[in-house]
């Protein structure tokens, strides 16, 4: 099982935030105090720890993140923060977040960043291809085959694809598509990744007898062979 | 009287043109003292040279005829009229009785040496001379020289020209001072009379520009430029606050309403879950709508200036179109792009990218199926702009100076929250450029133009 530490002061978050974890199989420990929360961090093992920045006190959370950090500890943070702000975020990520949430969102984009942020601590390198039921994708010369049969996609589908399928299994919310394909930090709100979605799907799971590429309502998009359990939907 | 001499000292157009003056008197003083300097310094080595001269010359003609002869010859010099005023002849006996001349002989005198100034008695006057004193071969003493007293008289007068001249000039720097005080103050308290009124809450005042087109004229403009984007600025302000608290407050009540009527509700199980979903849709609306204005506060306080790099708008613009090709082939729009030679600008690549982003979205979303939505860059001399061209509905003339308000929205049916426009032009003011409307006939262009950086 695997142990999160969520430093937040906010009871009512606190709790939605713990109880969402919960539900996903974590061993959820809250801390709503800053000076017992460097403690706990630092003294325990934690697979994950979620951290508010405007701590009583007059403490930034970020404070915390950097002595950690000093300290050599690699743990995943992820700041959650109504600190919306471009310089702000630009100080956490220097202090060594893993990535940065702005207040209010909704749990399923935090529970696709936490996958994504897990994910990202222990890569899986020189992958030259990957294979998920009968399509075949080969990294390295972008081509793209379904049953023996080659697919034509145009760059920015293929990057698409391939975000997707290093997160097979996950999901990916559309603003996680946005920063990484688009490079885009800020949310058009229009249904443009839907409609890339569609017109990647079309290529992909055309005539297909498994279709990969899934919707998860309200929260964005997963690949994989099986449809996605009602759970991860949440 | 020095209360007075202060409040005028506390003035800086006195203090300048005292101090001017100052400078004015110094500098004639020191012109005249050199100029007297060399003249006086001229006429002593001329009268000098002419003692010697003629030194030499009695003492040659004693040597020839003796020093009786000599005594003769003195006295027709100084009965010839010439240079009678100021020429100084004494030959002395040995035993010290005078034999001829014009001097009153006294012992300290009659030591021979070098031509030095003495104070003597001359023809009975008082007076200042330069002697050379020379011992003849009998015994006798030589005295030749001459009388400068009338130069020491020029000397005192030019003293006097110095000193009077320095007074009227002082006099009148104070004079001019006062004046040039006075006329400062007039135009200076026109503009402190603006300011002290807008200190007062009279926000519509402005400095009145005099006719003269002088410094006062241009300062006074700048000061006017600066109230004006002051008072714009403050407008925005309260509008913005205006704007907000309904844009806020409508939807909230809204939720609420939705929430008392659903918990009152004859069946409230059946009710709520319709309720709930209504609320959480406006609230994340409202979230939408607040990170909105967050963000183009600020881009608007200036603060991402610090972080800009060199970006390129093709690049900017190539991401967008690929991000956008999507909604305008599900839409039926076409979308089209020609692209020149590297446009770059200095600025925050997420910002620009945000900016074409909005348009192109703009554009796709206010073109009707079947329609055309074209994006091009161009680079001029100092500019680069990026034009986006769509030929639906456009907006109409007497819309356009209102579009890019905060909230303003041309069509309610059209999803939207009409921030979008208002935060390319925040974008566009924080990199020195401007968003550009104009008519396609029919549709709508829109050129995005910023200042070029220096390839």
């Amino acid at each position: 099982m695997r142990r999160c530490l969520i430093i937040e002061d906010d009871t009512e978050n606190a709790q939605y935030v713990a109880n969402g974890l919960r539900e996903l199989d974590w061993i959820v420990a809250v801390c709503r105090d800053g000076v017992d929360a460097i403690g706990r961090a630092v003294d325990e093992a934690w697979d994950l720890i979620i951290l508010d920045r405007m701590l009583p006190n007059d403490l930034d959370g970020l404070s915390i993140l950097k002595t950690l950090r000093s300290l050599g500890r690699k743990t995943p943070v992820v700041v959650l923060s109504a600190l919306a702000a471009t310089d702000e975020r630009v100080r956490g990520l220097k202090a060594g977040c893993d990535d940065y949430l702005t207040k209010p969102f909704a749990f399923s984009e935090l529970a696709a960043r936490i996958e994504a942020v897990l994910r990202r601590s222990q890569p899986e390198e020189g992958v030259r291809e990957m294979r998920v039921a009968d399509m075949r994708v080969d990294l390295i010369a972008r081509r793209v085959e379904r049953d023996g049969r080659s697919i034509a996609l145009q760059p920015r589908e293929f990057r698409l694809l391939a975000y997707l399928l290093a997160h097979q299994g996950r999901v990916v919310t559309r603003t996680m598509l946005l920063e990484s394909v688009w490079d885009y930090r800020f949310d058009p709100q229009t249904n443009v990744i839907d409609v890339h979605i569609s017109r990647l799907r079309s290529k992909i799971d055309k005539d297909a007898a498994v279709p990969l590429i899934h919707t998860v309502r309200g929260v964005g998009y997963m690949l994989s062979p099986a449809r996605p359990t009602r759970e991860l939907a949440q | 009287m020095t209360g007075v001499f202060a409040r005028w000292w506390s003035s800086i157009a006195f203090r300048q043109a005292l101090i001017f003056g100052a400078l004015v008197v110094f500098t004639m003083t020191v012109l005249l003292a050199v100029f007297y300097m060399q003249t006086i310094g001229v006429w002593q080595r001329r009268f000098d040279s002419q003692i010697e001269t003629t030194t030499q010359h009695l003492v040659e003609y004693q040597k020839r005829s003796g020093s009786f002869a000599l005594g003769g010859h003195i006295n027709a010099l100084l009965g010839d009229g010439i240079d009678s005023d100021t020429e100084v002849y004494t030959l002395v006996a040995p035993d010290g009785h005078l034999v001829a001349g014009n001097l009153a002989v006294t012992s300290d005198i009659t030591v021979p040496r070098g031509i030095s100034e003495h104070s003597v008695l001359r023809a009975g006057r008082p007076s200042r001379s330069r002697l050379r004193v020379t011992a003849l071969n009998d015994g006798s003493t030589l005295i030749v020289g001459r009388d400068m007293q009338d130069l020491y008289e020029l000397e005192k007068l030019i003293r006097a020209a110095i000193a009077s001249g320095a007074f009227v000039t002082l006099v009148m720097a104070v004079a001019g001072a006062l004046v040039f005080r006075r006329q400062l103050e007039r135009r200076i308290g026109t503009i402190r009379q603006t300011a002290a009124q807008i200190e007062r809450g009279d926000l519509a005042q402005r400095v009145p520009i005099s006719a003269q087109q002088d410094e006062f004229a241009r300062l006074s403009r700048d000061i006017n430029a600066m109230l004006d984007r002051i008072h714009g600025l403050m407008e925005g302000v309260r509008h913005v606050s205006n704007t907000i608290a309904h844009n806020i407050r409508t939807p909230l009540s809204r939720v609420l309403a939705r929430l008392y009527t659903a918990q009152n509700a004859s069946n409230p199980t059946e009710a709520l879950p319709d309720a709930v979903g209504f609320a959480i849709a406006e609230i994340q609306d409202l979230n939408i709508v607040f990170d909105k204005l967050l963000r183009i506060a600020e881009v608007e306080s200036g603060a991402r200036r610090q972080t800009f790099t060199a970006v390129s708008l093709n690049e900017i613009a190539i991401n967008a179109l690929e991000l956008y090709d999507a909604v305008a082939e599900a839409k039926g729009v076409t979308l089209t792009h020609t692209l020149e030679a590297e446009p770059s600008v200095a600025g925050d690549g997420d910002l620009l990218a945000n900016a074409v982003a909005n348009l192109i979205d703009n554009a796709i979303k206010y073109t009707p199926n079947g329609g055309r939505v074209h994006v091009d860059t161009q680079r001029e001399e100092a500019s680069v702009t990026l034009t986006v061209r769509d030929n639906g509905r456009g907006i109409p003339e007497e819309e356009r100076a209102r579009v890019g308000t905060r909230f303003y929205r041309l069509d309610r049916a059209v999803p939207g929250w009409g921030l979008g426009l208002a935060s390319v032009m925040a974008i566009a003011r924080l990199h020195g450029g401007s968003l550009q409307l104009a008519d396609a006939g029919p549709g709508l262009i829109a050129r995005l133009v910023l200042p070029a950086t220096l390839a």
